[in-house]
């Protein structure tokens, strides 16, 4: 029913774009709000991004890096409940609150980070090769494929164990792998949208590419990248995560997946705290964005290919 | 005719894309330095060191190097793997097999399964069960492989003692051939009701741990399929003629919505296979996965080389075997079927 | 497919995950008692399980039973009968004597399936007969008076596992074979420093002389897993001997004639061998399979399990294991690898890593090594990481070595105000300090770099910062192996050795290994009264006056540390309690088991 949203439809003279969107904006949060478990990924996001925003309120920062996990030499792998620690602590006396509670800011740092490199690389390569075509794209999409050719974690794993276990490698490893999809949605979007009659029309009119570009192709195709980059800022965080529990960050990192690699020999003990809590975690915010992306990509454009 | 053109197409693209993915995997290892680490040991002296680099042409320019690397993958020769302390190319193939054998059982629990919730939520859209559904369909999605299979393996192996840990019963194991290494295979081969019972005992929780996240992209391709279908022309008239719901699903629509669903069974094989590395760590299955594993962990740059540039043909070649099964049906389908 | 069907895996897959959670909060609950699990049949028990979790319930399984924890062998039905069940915590890169590293997983299987000429025995470091007769000394005739020349009668009727039989000439082959193929990652120095001449008497009569007398010659040197014999026929048939390079059959092959021969290695699994039906001793009592590559929390699930009979772990998980039922811990005794934090005194400062910024000189003050060692939290890491498993490690000779002193000043206790003093006599309190410390990931000794990290943040300095660079193995190795090494810090255990002569060579003499690879000589106060105490001590052969030498060095160490030791490590093993006659030396290679002693 509001399947066809995608496309704009041509626009009267008369019609302000910024009108235009705020109504289309109007009836996407109706159609979004219909959906109960778009609204439960919904809810689920701001719980997670305020409880990431609010860290520094929420437990006192540990110093001099607050993304390094505070650790309490004296008391090692106590259960949750004990005074000063309502969530445990680890082998190493971390204590599990404030991995969960610092952990999401890790994770927003993370995802926020990998998918606006993403998405501005991705963006601009795709657009590059779908509005000038012929040579540029050949080449930009010749090298797109390539890249689309090796299997996201591996390839993520194998950056990764190049440049040496870090958090911030981490961040490289997924900006490199992950950018190519953004471009090639791109530049499918962008090939369609210039076949519009109103991209013709401005062309007639006299703008400039650059002009036509901005104001006529990149709204009208940005649609799909930004379900995209929604259902990505879920899988970042898993991929990141996955990438921790193999052993690809740092010692000592307030981050969901190290602390499940680290607490995971205790479950076996009965010190499932460890592990549980931020594994948990780690589901939930997966589970959030990709609740909401999804609802979202039903009511954008239900035929686009799910993720791989 | 069209379909043979573009089939020819890809094969001519096929190469072209190896070659680049072997470049970029070889640039790729080479960015953090020499792979030499694996190659040394503590005590080395530094004469000891320059001796193992000429051993392994280490000192060479990197297109040398290149040219060595490609001409030995061409050969058959992929370098030799610290981790395995065996050449690469020798480990290769059993690992293969066994993480063929876990990713093609999990890729069976994933396409039934999905198959059913896909179904079952399409017809039923937008109420209670489709929702439901999806969010557990999602979840598979969501679920850090990671946690849920250590989960699995403390309830079933631990606790309940249901199923075991590992590929095998190694006494079991070592009573029947393995001419293909695919234990189950081999098992029935030997007759040996005994050992293929340990091999699908064996089989069931990484299986299900995998499988689980494949199923939620097979399932929201086939309910999204189905819902699409449903709303078809034909489907009306089929509905008009007088024919049970049922049987407009199962006849009709159900299979037509199949066919985009193919696609993603094979996009969910480039999943397993990924997830393969994560569930062979913690079911400790001997599988190429579990090897790139240690082999990151371990700088092991001969084996990580081997595995993307081999995971990678394979994922080009399913994806291109996948395009070309949809363009046949969907062929099929636009004739009328 | 009926169309009922499609609605039955998702009731039952949402049960399952149901009962996963259902079941791991029931078997968290209870602290002390085992929470089992449920009857097999019970689908709709799950939630009982949930809150009785303290429930000692009636199980399907082999471990349900009541009342085995203290150490009843037989409440509980032994797994995998017929074959004793070993997990290591690595794999083996060779099997092959003369290429093994010490210290390395290939030793594990050189033990087992090799014998030497002497063995360590069930307990202490004393030498006792192996493939030699008699242990020999100056009163039994087998040591010459001067010390130099030692004589073993080799024990008739032995034969190798290919059948072929042992004579005194497999014995100087075997020794002969590590001297000449000399590998880089072998332990052929061990023979070749101290062997001048070798000789066959007789058919059973092995002789051989050394290059200077040697006191650690019978402990340290025949028993070394180097030392191991060899069958010459075997060596022969598949390669023989090449000077410099690897035997590929030997190194995947072993052929010895020790209790148990070998049958495969399955990279990446296990390591399989059998009893050998014409061992010369008292013949092994079950096969043998040592599961490889088992991450260490798989290695405590399996013991629990009861899929392994005995696993190797390190303190850390000590916690992981106590109280499980059916499962014994053995924790006695220290290993001989001290734990050790190092400084770096002849760096390139170009190599380190962009955050550090400190010059090539700034260990150079004896004074700045002193805050560290003062700065360290010892507690923490001992009492906390390592779970009291271990000991403070006094010095550069750990305890169980000749000459260790228990009177000799020891940094064990962390002194912040002291090391605050010394950083700002040093003059570093205000310019500050940032070093990044490498160590291999995920183990003990990234452990131990973050306490270093704690303890120096501990001063409450912003301007001092320790970062931890927690690297692959390969990675480290190559550091480790590099000269000078890239990092101004690191940290690792020492080689264990069995005569403290090496340790102080190794680890303290400003022209040993690693005094000229980290510059001791021109940062010790006094270079020349360290080296000559050490090279004293090397040749002097009174016990008591070797002894105070040793005091001697290590008070001058207190004051001019070239280490942080942050521990000695406890040798801890656990096993099941249906496994028999296990027994443990750490001087024998890791995990310091030799299986064929053992039954269950």
């Amino acid at each position: 029913m509001v399947s066809e949203s995608t496309q704009a439809p041509a626009l009267t003279a008369g019609d302000s774009a910024l009108k235009v969107r705020m109504r289309r904006a109007g009836e996407l949060s109706a159609s979004l709000l219909k959906n109960p478990t778009t609204v439960g990924g919904l809810i689920l996001i701001v719980l997670m991004i305020a409880m990431a925003v609010f860290a520094p309120l929420l437990t006192e920062p540990n110093t001099p890096d607050p993304y390094q996990m505070p650790r309490d030499w004296g008391a090692i792998a106590e259960p949750p409940g004990t005074p000063g620690h309502p969530l445990g602590t680890t082998n190493v006396g971390g204590d599990v609150l404030y991995g969960v509670i610092w952990g999401a800011r890790t994770s927003l740092r993370l995802s926020v980070l990998v998918v606006s490199i993403t998405v501005v690389v991705g963006v601009a390569v795709g657009s590059l090769a779908g509005f000038r075509g012929g040579k540029v794209d050949e080449v930009l999409m010749r090298i797109v494929d390539v890249f689309l050719s090796i299997p996201e974690l591996i390839f993520a794993l194998a950056i990764a164990a190049v440049l040496g276990p870090s958090f911030r490698n981490i961040i490289l490893a997924l900006a490199v792998v992950f950018w190519v999809k953004y471009a090639r949605i791109m530049r499918a979007q962008v090939i369609h949208v210039k076949e519009n009659e109103y991209v013709d029309a401005a062309r007639v009119i006299g703008d400039s590419p650059w002009r036509i570009y901005r104001k006529d192709v990149l709204p009208n195709a940005i649609t799909p990248v930004v379900v995209q980059a929604t259902l990505d800022m879920g899988n970042i965080v898993l991929v990141g995560a996955t990438l921790s529990f193999i052993g690809l960050s740092e010692a000592g990192i307030a981050e969901w997946g190290v602390l499940v690699s680290e607490g995971q020999a205790g479950i076996s003990a009965g010190r499932w705290w460890a592990s549980t809590f931020p594994g948990l975690m780690v589901f939930l915010w997966a589970l959030a964005f990709n609740l909401f992306g999804d609802g979202l990509r039903d009511i954008l454009d239900p035929r686009t290919e799910t993720t791989r | 005719m069209q379909i043979r053109d573009y089939v020819i197409r890809r094969l001519f693209v096929l190469p072209l894309l190896i070659v680049g993915v072997s470049i970029i995997v070889f640039t790729l290892t080479r960015v953090g330095g020499s792979p030499i680490g694996i190659y040394l040991s503590h005590e080395m002296t530094q004469e000891e060191v320059a001796q193992v680099e000429e051993r392994f042409h280490l000192n060479d320019p990197l297109p040398v190097q290149y040219a060595y690397w490609a001409s030995g993958v061409l050969t058959g020769d992929l370098g030799w793997s610290g981790v395995a302390a065996a050449p690469v190319t020798d480990v290769f193939l059993p690992k293969l097999a066994a993480t063929m054998e876990l990713a093609i059982s999990a890729a069976i629990v994933a396409v039934i399964l999905g198959i059913a919730l896909g179904t079952f939520a399409g017809a039923r859209k937008n109420r209670l069960p489709d929702h439901v559904t999806r969010v557990f369909s999602i979840s598979g999605a969501a679920m850090p492989l990671f946690w849920f299979a250590i989960l699995l393996l403390i309830v079933f192996w631990v606790y309940l003692g249901w199923f075991p840990n590992g590929r095998s019963t190694p006494e079991i194991y070592a009573r029947i051939n393995h001419p293909t290494n695919l234990y189950t295979v081999d098992s029935l081969i030997a007759g040996d009701f005994g050992a293929f019972r340990d091999a699908i005992w064996h089989l069931v929780l990484p299986a299900v741990a995998l499988g689980y996240g494949a199923t939620a992209i097979i399932a929201r391709m086939m309910r999204s399929s189905l819902v699409e279908e449903m709303q078809e022309d034909y489907v009306d008239a089929a509905r008009a003629k007088g024919l049970p719901e049922r049987l407009v699903l199962r006849r009709h629509a159900r299979r037509n919505a199949l066919i985009p669903t193919v696609t993603v069974i094979g996009l969910s094989f480039g999943f397993l296979l990924q997830g393969s590395v994560v569930a062979e760590i913690i079911f400790q299955w001997p599988g190429l996965g579990r090897w790139m594993a240690d082999s990151v962990l371990r700088g092991d740059q001969a084996t990580i080389m081997a595995y993307v540039l081999f995971t990678s043909v394979l994922f080009l070649v399913v994806n291109l075997a996948v395009d070309v099964i949809y363009a046949y049906l969907d062929r099929r389908v636009a004739l009328g079927e | 497919m009926r169309p009922t069907r499609s609605s039955k895996p998702p009731r039952r897959f949402l049960f399952l995950l149901i009962l996963v959670l259902a079941l791991v909060a029931a078997a968290c609950s209870g602290d002390d008692d085992d929470a089992g699990g449920e009857d097999a049949g019970g689908e709709t028990t799950t939630t009982a399980a949930a809150d009785a979790g303290s429930d000692d319930g009636g199980d399907a399984g082999d471990d349900g039973d009541t009342g085995s924890d203290s150490g009843d062998a037989s409440g509980a039905e032994v797994s995998n009968p017929g074959v004793f069940v070993h997990a290591a915590d690595d794999e083996p890169t060779t099997l092959d004597p003369a290429q093994v590293e010490p210290g390395e997983g290939g030793e594990t299987v050189i033990l087992q399936v090799y014998d030497r000429l002497l063995e360590i025995g069930m307990e202490g470091p004393d030498p006792i007969p192996g493939l030699a007769t008699e242990v020999p000394s100056i009163s039994n005739g087998l040591i010459s008076e001067d010390g130099l020349t030692y004589t073993f009668q080799i024990r008739e009727g032995v034969t190798f596992h290919d059948g072929s039989p042992l004579t005194a000439d497999d014995v100087l082959f075997s020794w002969d074979r590590v001297m000449t193929m000399d590998l880089p990652d072998g332990a052929a120095s061990v023979l070749s420093d101290t062997v001048a001449s070798m000789r066959v008497v007789d058919e059973s009569t092995f002789e051989v002389t050394l290059q200077e007398p040697n006191a650690a010659f019978l402990n340290a040197v025949v028993p070394a897993m180097v030392s191991s014999i060899v069958s010459q026929e075997a060596v022969e048939a598949n390669g023989g001997v090449v000077p410099g390079e690897p035997n590929e059959f030997l190194s995947g092959n072993p052929v010895g004639t020790g209790p148990y021969s070998f049958v495969a290695w399955n990279r990446g699994e296990n390591l399989q061998f059998e009893v050998y039906d014409g061992y010369w001793g008292t013949p092994a009592n079950l096969d043998l399979r040592i599961e490889i590559g088992a991450s260490p929390d798989i290695r405590v699930l399996g013991l629990r399990a009861g899929d392994f009979d005995t696993i190797e772990t390190d303190p850390s998980f000590i916690g992981d294991i106590e109280g499980a039922e059916g499962v014994t811990i053995f924790a006695e005794g220290l290993t001989v690898e001290p734990i050790h934090i190092a400084f770096n005194m002849r760096f390139d400062p170009a190599d380190l890593p962009d955050a550090d910024n400190i010059s090539a000189d700034f260990f150079q003050d004896p004074r700045v090594r002193q805050a560290f060692n003062y700065a360290f939290d010892y507690e923490a890491f001992l009492n906390g990481a390592l779970g009291g498993f271990g000991d403070f490690n006094p010095h550069y000779i750990p305890q169980g070595i000749f000459g260790y002193d228990p009177n000799a000043p020891v940094y064990n206790t962390q002194d912040l105000a002291r090391a605050e003093e010394l950083f700002r006599e040093a003059g570093v309190w205000d310019t500050g300090f940032s070093i990044s410390v490498v160590t291999e990931e995920a183990n003990l000794f990234e452990v131990a770099a973050l306490v270093l990290k704690d303890s120096i943040d501990q001063l409450g300095n912003p301007n001092l910062s320790i970062t931890v660079a927690s690297v692959a193995e390969a990675v480290f190795d190559e550091a480790h192996a590099s000269d000078p090494v890239p990092y101004a810090m690191w940290v690792k255990n020492a080689d264990p050795f069995a005569d403290p002569h090496a340790y102080v060579d190794s680890y303290t003499h400003p022209d040993g290994e690693w005094g000229v690879i980290h510059g001791f000589r021109d940062a010790y106060v006094d270079p020349d009264a360290v080296a000559s105490l050490i090279d004293q001590a090397k040749v002097e052969l009174d016990p008591a006056v070797r002894a105070a030498l040793y005091s001697e060095l290590q008070a001058l160490l207190f004051d001019d540390p070239m280490w942080i030791i942050a521990a000695q490590e406890g040798v801890v093993a656990a096993r099941r309690d249906w496994v028999q006659g296990f027994v443990s030396n750490p001087l024998w290679p890791r995990p310091s088991l030799k299986f064929a002693l053992m039954d269950k």
